[in-house]
């Protein structure tokens, strides 16, 4: 029945997390040593796997320089990763990040999340998780591969990747690993030092199918620079595809995800769907919500430039997919030949990218847009830092025209954002790579940094979102509540307490799981999950519980490494100078914010002080 | 969950689904999409902020399919049969 390496004893269950093994391989790069071996699980987190695990092992560790030696980065799956469940394809990366910092300079714990084909590999060919261990002495690649006797892991020489782009890495690589799948760094992660939002690739089949720069993202939190860091240049997991029989629980199970309305919103239009996340632009400019210059909406219309119908005309817009995943939810844009018909890939539209890089950068032509996209796709970046960060620098230098930094670029300027983005990501402008915490604390204006605790904002305006600063892993990601104003409207201090402690944590479910959020699984449906497909039977209750206390565990992380209270806060334009553009009431003041941060600590700090303390990991 | 003849099968996403333990799909009696609206958050009261603006329109970013066919803001007043399925989607979500 599993199609994993997890391990369940018989009679094992949620309530006996000791009966369930799962198989880690943790190499020591200065040594070339690697360890296989199987593991208990000591709380169903573990079990479930992804950050629930990854952060349990981070916590276990003192580290103060992200990318010091001692910064162990974990890569690892959920129970769901390489099963039958549809989207269950995620890989995870964890590591102290070089990007969240708090305000005592120390890095805090992060974790990055992708799909593509790489996750189930490493399921397939023997693994549940990587540990990588102090760093190497020269660029390597890891290569895993399965075997009769378990899973085979070498280090070899990856000097002749070094300098590609991402994609480009991927099909070299290709070539010698024909039945792998592949992580792998830009040139934005060898530069780790001067690019702290480095991402990491994953290969899809469509990207080794057609050489087009179609990957998959872990982005946030810098796991890219942690992995440049440690002279890790790829990884490349091979094994034979082993699917295992689809039972009728999950067959029924993935057509209700690729057909029902949890995926809707995700899907094409042309298949019943919504459009993709692209199709944010048109709700949100309702309420005059969609970032512009720097998240202050002007009201002045310009966002509909970026509305898909807009681009229809000009670019063949192809809904594409991961590895048999039925939603689709990759908007690929294409050249449109002057017969009509499809020509050469251009780039991937997602909202969030597309926003910061376009009309939050008062960049409206899309031929000068998707440059930009790919660009940041191909260098090896966090669109959503690296673009936030940039729209900080377009906003400075309008502030600041008679002393402008770096080339001058302010909104507009596409050909400088271009240079800026190309820069930045070849090492060659460090202050703009350490983020928009750090830059706007080093030119001392930082009301209109937008980052909480470090990491950027995503591209939904804080002005409707107090509940940002306890996002822990970057703020749609990891905290719902991104929408809320503009769905609800509900401004109270009651609704905003309960939308941040109860509601608004339990979205990093799936990423214990290992599956995409864009599934729409309710708690129930992934409880009954689990156990169908894996064997692991739990209830929605213990279910969630797991995932409330993965989530206390990492605001606890959090406070190891140096948060306090003030950590915990908002771009202060938000209190100062609220934006009239915005339709909807200004309610985030210092008041209301000093009253929301009372009460929902009032229900953290309780929760932090009763998390149940973890055993050390079994030796030997 | 309580099955009933003649009733017409709301399916819910989790957004709603979450916030009324976990119940995806709710049958209600209804001869139109807003009595069928109307009868899911007579029941599930929790849910009438996103249903419903304070002076009872249809949440403007609430999407209704009905039979898998997108309605306009209109189609509230829509028959509906027993037997037919409705959906209400959120328009904004992200990832
Ligand atoms: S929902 Fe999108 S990202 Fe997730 S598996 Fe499907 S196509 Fe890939």
């Amino acid at each position: 029945m599993l199609p994993s390496n997890v391990r369940i004893l018989p009679n094992g269950a949620a309530g006996d997390p000791q009966t369930v093994f799962y198989h880690r391989c943790t190499i020591d790069l200065a040594r070339g040593a690697v360890d296989i071996r199987d593991l208990p699980c000591r709380n169903l987190e573990e079990v479930l796997g992804g950050f629930g695990r990854s952060f349990q092992y981070l916590a276990a560790r003192d580290v103060a320089d992200a990318f010091a030696t001692e910064n162990p980065m974990v890569v690892n799956t959920g129970l769901l990763t390489g099963s039958n469940v549809m989207t269950g394809l995620r890989t995870y990366f964890s590591a102290y990040s070089p990007l969240k910092v708090s305000n005592t300079g120390l890095p805090a714990a992060m974790w990055s999340a992708g799909s593509g084909k790489f996750g189930t590999k490493l399921k397939w060919a023997g693994l549940d998780e990587l540990i990588l261990e102090n760093k190497a002495d020269h660029p390597v690649i890891i290569v895993i591969r399965e075997s009769d006797t378990g899973p085979q892991v070498e280090l070899r020489p990856a000097d002749h990747l070094l300098g590609k782009y991402c994609h480009e890495k991927i099909l070299t690589l290709y070539a010698e690993y024909p039945d792998a799948h592949f992580a792998a760094i830009g040139p934005a992660g060898e530069h780790y030092n001067a690019c702290y939002y480095a991402a990491i690739a994953l290969s899809t089949e469509n990207l080794l199918k057609t050489g087009d720069d179609k990957c998959r993202w872990a982005g946030r939190g810098g796991m890219g620079a942690v992995l440049g860091s440690k002279n890790v240049i790829g990884i490349v997991a091979e094994a034979t595809d082993r699917i295992a029989k689809l039972s009728p629980e999950t067959r029924a199970l993935n057509k209700e995800i690729a057909t029902g309305p949890g995926s809707r919103k995700f899907r094409e239009k042309t298949r019943g769907g919504l459009g993709g996340t692209w199709a944010n632009y048109e709700p949100l400019e309702q309420f005059h919500m969609v970032p512009q210059n720097n998240f202050r909406p002007t009201g002045d219309g310009k966002p509909a430039l970026m509305f898909r119908d807009a681009l229809e005309d000009d670019f063949v817009i192809k809904a594409e997919s991961c590895y048999r995943c039925g939603i689709n939810c990759h908007k690929n844009i294409y050249e449109r030949k002057a017969d009509g018909s499809k020509g050469a890939f251009r780039a991937k539209f997602d909202y969030e990218p597309l926003n910061l890089l376009s009309t939050n950068a008062g960049v409206h032509d899309p031929d000068e847009v998707w440059p930009l996209v790919a660009l940041i796709d191909h260098l090896g970046m966090d669109s959503i830092s690296c673009g936030t960060t940039i729209n900080y620098v377009l906003d400075y230098n309008a502030r600041h025209p008679d002393a402008p930094v770096f080339n001058g670029a302010t909104f507009g300027d596409a050909d400088k954002i271009r240079e800026l983005i190309e820069q930045v990501g070849t090492g060659q402008l460090p202050d703009l790579g350490q983020g928009s915490k750090r830059l706007s604390e080093q030119l001392g204006e930082t009301a209109y940094a937008m980052h909480c605790k470090g990491l950027e904002l995503p591209a939904y305006v804080p002005d409707t979102n107090p509940g940002y600063p306890w996002a822990i892993a970057g703020g749609h990601m990891s905290m719902a509540t991104y929408m809320l104003v503009a769905m609800e409207g509900n401004t109270s201090l009651d609704y905003w307490v309960q939308a941040i402690t109860e509601r608004g944590l339990l979205v990093v479910r799936d990423d214990l799981l290992g599956v995409c959020k864009f599934a729409g699984l309710n708690a129930e449906v992934a409880a009954r999950c689990l156990g169908d497909e894996i064997g692991l039977h739990v209830t929605r209750a213990e279910l969630l519980a797991a995932v409330r206390r993965a989530f206390i565990r990492a605001l606890w992380l959090e406070r190891k490494q140096g948060y306090t209270r003030d950590d915990y806060t908002m771009p202060a334009q938000v209190f100062d100078n609220p934006n009239p553009a915005i339709k909807a009431e200004p309610f985030v003041t210092r008041e209301f914010f000093a009253a929301l941060s009372d009460r929902v600590w009032e229900v953290f700090d309780r929760e932090i002080a009763s998390l149940p303390p973890v055993e050390d990991e079994a030796t030997g | 969950m309580q099955r009933q003849s003649n009733a017409v099968r709301i399916r819910l996403p989790a957004l709603f689904a979450d916030r009324i333990d976990g119940t995806s799909t709710v049958e209600v009696t209804a001869t139109t999409v807003a009595d069928a609206l109307r009868a899911l958050t007579d029941r599930h009261a929790e849910l009438t902020p996103l249903v419903w603006t304070g002076d009872s329109a249809l949440n403007p970013l609430m999407i209704l399919f009905l039979n898998n066919r997108q309605l306009v803001r209109s189609g509230l007043d829509e028959t509906v049969h027993p037997g037919d399925q409705l959906e209400i989607i959120p328009a904004i979500e992200g990832g």
